[in-house]
């Protein structure tokens, strides 16, 4: 490719300018995404963790945790190898004052996600009023053996364990057990979650059954977000789509003369198009690349508040979409560089 | 010996009413070691004539053969290989990619055939053609005479049987027309390639080995 590299090395503003702006929507995809995925993950990451299959709710709950109330003969009439969870979320404060609005999840301890709990430090215990926290208390200053003093009422919840990667609707969660919940919640079941999914006829009446990822898309505002953040990433493919054509575009046009001169001289229409082809490829790894690393930096460097994650798979599906995204914006350029004749240009 | 002949070629454009013929029944004929000019007013066909001998176009009607075997019936692809491998083209202007130094020019030639002039032979015509100072610049650091013998070399490094050249010397002076020209007959004599300049320019007929007149479409051969 020794034409493309040399054209690139010999202008090297106007071939920087398409690098530069191949690097700022890459950069702002990355950190988007980066967001969509933190967010995303900060409404369900607790959810992901029971690996679970299906969750049976009350009919009229519309999907949600907080609406769903079974009753005793509905929930006895399930089969029992599903766990029970009450919810509540509130206000806890440690007693040096440290605040934190939290989603208390109340489970048995003798059930499938409880036993599925990883623990960072601590001991994995729910008994007499303990529970086992998310490491997000850990990073906000609670310790083990700390209570939590829970709002508007006498309850106190001894810390034993902090576990990863437990937020529910954006609050960390504090498992307790049935017993501790029922001071607040009068022991209503709000849902039941299985591992596996169930036959029809296991469904009481009144009551509805829901795919683990449909209940996730019904967390309160889960849907509406991504679906922002998703038209906003489709949007900016577009964007360098566009851009890159246009520039392209307009590089070919300017040495059409050239191109057509080669062609009467003998270099294959075939050599043109993948030197352009190359050149994109190469523009865009170089965009994508720095992208990526100022990307990785924003993300260590923002505060820990804002939640962005940017892992492999965000970086990879980026960089192959902005890749294609360039070849693809190659492709008018091509049908340029393929239709110039020579004799056209000879003859004047 | 190689030798480029038309046999009653003819080219028309367009159809019906706008109907034009731009080669009416051409027959020429031109063997190695020639300089050949073709003369006549604008709109005669004169880029049309060069075109079809390079295999640029192909005729409506008859044929053109190269060292006797027919190319206008060659694919798109095969025309090309053609073009790369035995003709050499010089045109008025865009000969040189404006990005490449001169030195570079001929490395972009090796990385599409690979035998080309040997670097003994190479480094006579350049010092021949006056090059070997101007190497390391790029097109635009040159002046329209020294792009011109540029584009020469060029041609000439693949060392093609035919040069075909279409108005040289249209950006120079007379003086500079005349060193142009001479140097394309060295050429023809010196290394027995056939070249055929096309021009209107009728000072600089007394140069070449045999002179053909384009009018209205019609060639004839020009007495000296
Ligand atoms: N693609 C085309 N379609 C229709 N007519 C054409 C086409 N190409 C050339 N012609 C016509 O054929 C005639 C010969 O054109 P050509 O370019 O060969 O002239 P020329 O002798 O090279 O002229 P000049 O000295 O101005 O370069 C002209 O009248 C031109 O209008
Ligand atoms: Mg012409």
């Amino acid at each position: 490719m020794f034409l493309a590299i040399k054209e690139m090395l010999h202008e090297k503003l106007r071939y920087s300018l398409i690098v530069a702006l191949i690097f700022l929507v890459s950069y702002l995809l990355i950190i988007l995404t980066g967001l969509a995925t933190g967010l995303a993950n900060l409404n369900k990451a607790a959810i992901n963790e029971w690996d679970a299959s299906s969750i049976v709710l009350n009919s009229d709950s519309e999907g949600r945790l907080q609406q769903s109330f079974l009753s005793q003969d509905e929930v006895a009439s399930l089969p029992n190898n599903g766990t029970r969870i009450s919810q509540y979320s509130t206000l806890v404060k440690s007693e040096n004052g440290l605040k934190e609005n939290a989603q208390l999840v109340a489970l048995d301890s003798k059930s499938f996600i409880f036993k599925k709990l990883k623990i960072t430090s601590g001991s994995k215990n729910i008994r007499n009023n303990a529970g086992v926290v998310s490491d997000k208390f850990k990073s906000d200053g609670f310790k083990i053996g700390d209570y939590l003093l829970v709002a508007n009422s006498s309850l106190r919840i001894k810390i034993t364990g902090f576990t990863p990667r437990a937020t529910l609707s954006a609050l960390p969660v504090v498992y307790i057990s049935p017993d501790t919940i029922q001071s607040l919640n009068k022991g209503v079941t709000n849902a039941v979650v299985f591992k596996n999914t169930l036959n029809n006829s296991k469904i009481p009446k009144g009551t509805n059954q829901l795919s683990i990822g449909s209940f996730i898309n019904k967390l309160p505002g889960y849907s509406a977000q991504q679906l922002t953040f998703n038209f906003m990433i489709g949007f900016l493919y577009i964007i360098i789509l566009i851009v890159i054509s246009i520039f392209l575009y307009i590089l070919t046009v300017q040495k059409l003369p050239n191109l057509g001169v080669l062609k009467a001289q003998g270099v294959s229409t075939q050599y043109l198009v993948l030197s352009t082809l190359f050149q994109s490829f190469i523009m865009s790894v170089i965009g994508v690349i720095i992208a990526i690393i100022l990307g990785e930096i924003t993300a260590i460097t923002l505060p820990s508040e804002v939640p962005i994650v940017i892992d492999k798979s965000n970086i990879i599906v980026t960089g192959i979409g902005i890749i294609i995204m360039s070849l693809l914006g190659a492709l008018i350029p091509i049908r340029q560089i393929a239709k110039v004749d020579p004799y056209k240009i000879i003859g004047g | 010996m190689s030798n480029l002949i038309f046999d009653s070629v003819t080219k028309i454009f367009g159809e019906g009413s706008s109907k034009y013929v731009a080669l009416e029944n051409i027959n020429f004929e031109a063997e190695s070691g020639q300089l050949i000019l073709v003369v006549g007013p604008s709109g005669s066909g004169k880029t049309t004539f060069l075109t079809i001998a390079g295999g640029l176009q192909t005729p409506t009607n008859g044929d053109v053969k190269i060292n006797d075997s027919t190319i206008n019936s060659l694919s798109k692809k095969q025309q090309t290989k053609l073009r790369l491998e035995k003709i050499g083209f010089v045109l008025q202007s865009y000969n040189l990619v404006p990005f490449l130094t001169v030195e570079e020019q001929f490395k972009f030639v090796d990385k599409l055939k690979s035998q080309n002039l040997t670097e003994q032979k190479m480094h006579e015509l350049l010092s021949d053609l006056g090059l070997l100072e101007l190497l390391k610049k790029y097109p635009n650091q040159l002046s329209g005479g020294q792009k011109q013998r540029v584009a020469i070399a060029r041609a000439l490094y693949t060392d093609p049987d035919y040069i075909l050249a279409d108005e040289p010397t249209a950006a120079l002076d007379t003086d500079r027309s005349m060193k142009v020209i001479e140097l394309l007959r060295d050429l023809a004599h010196k290394r027995n390639k056939i070249i055929i300049v096309v021009t209107h320019d009728l000072r600089l007929k007394d140069m070449a080995d045999k002179v053909y007149q384009i009018i209205d479409g019609k060639m004839t051969i020009l007495e000296k």
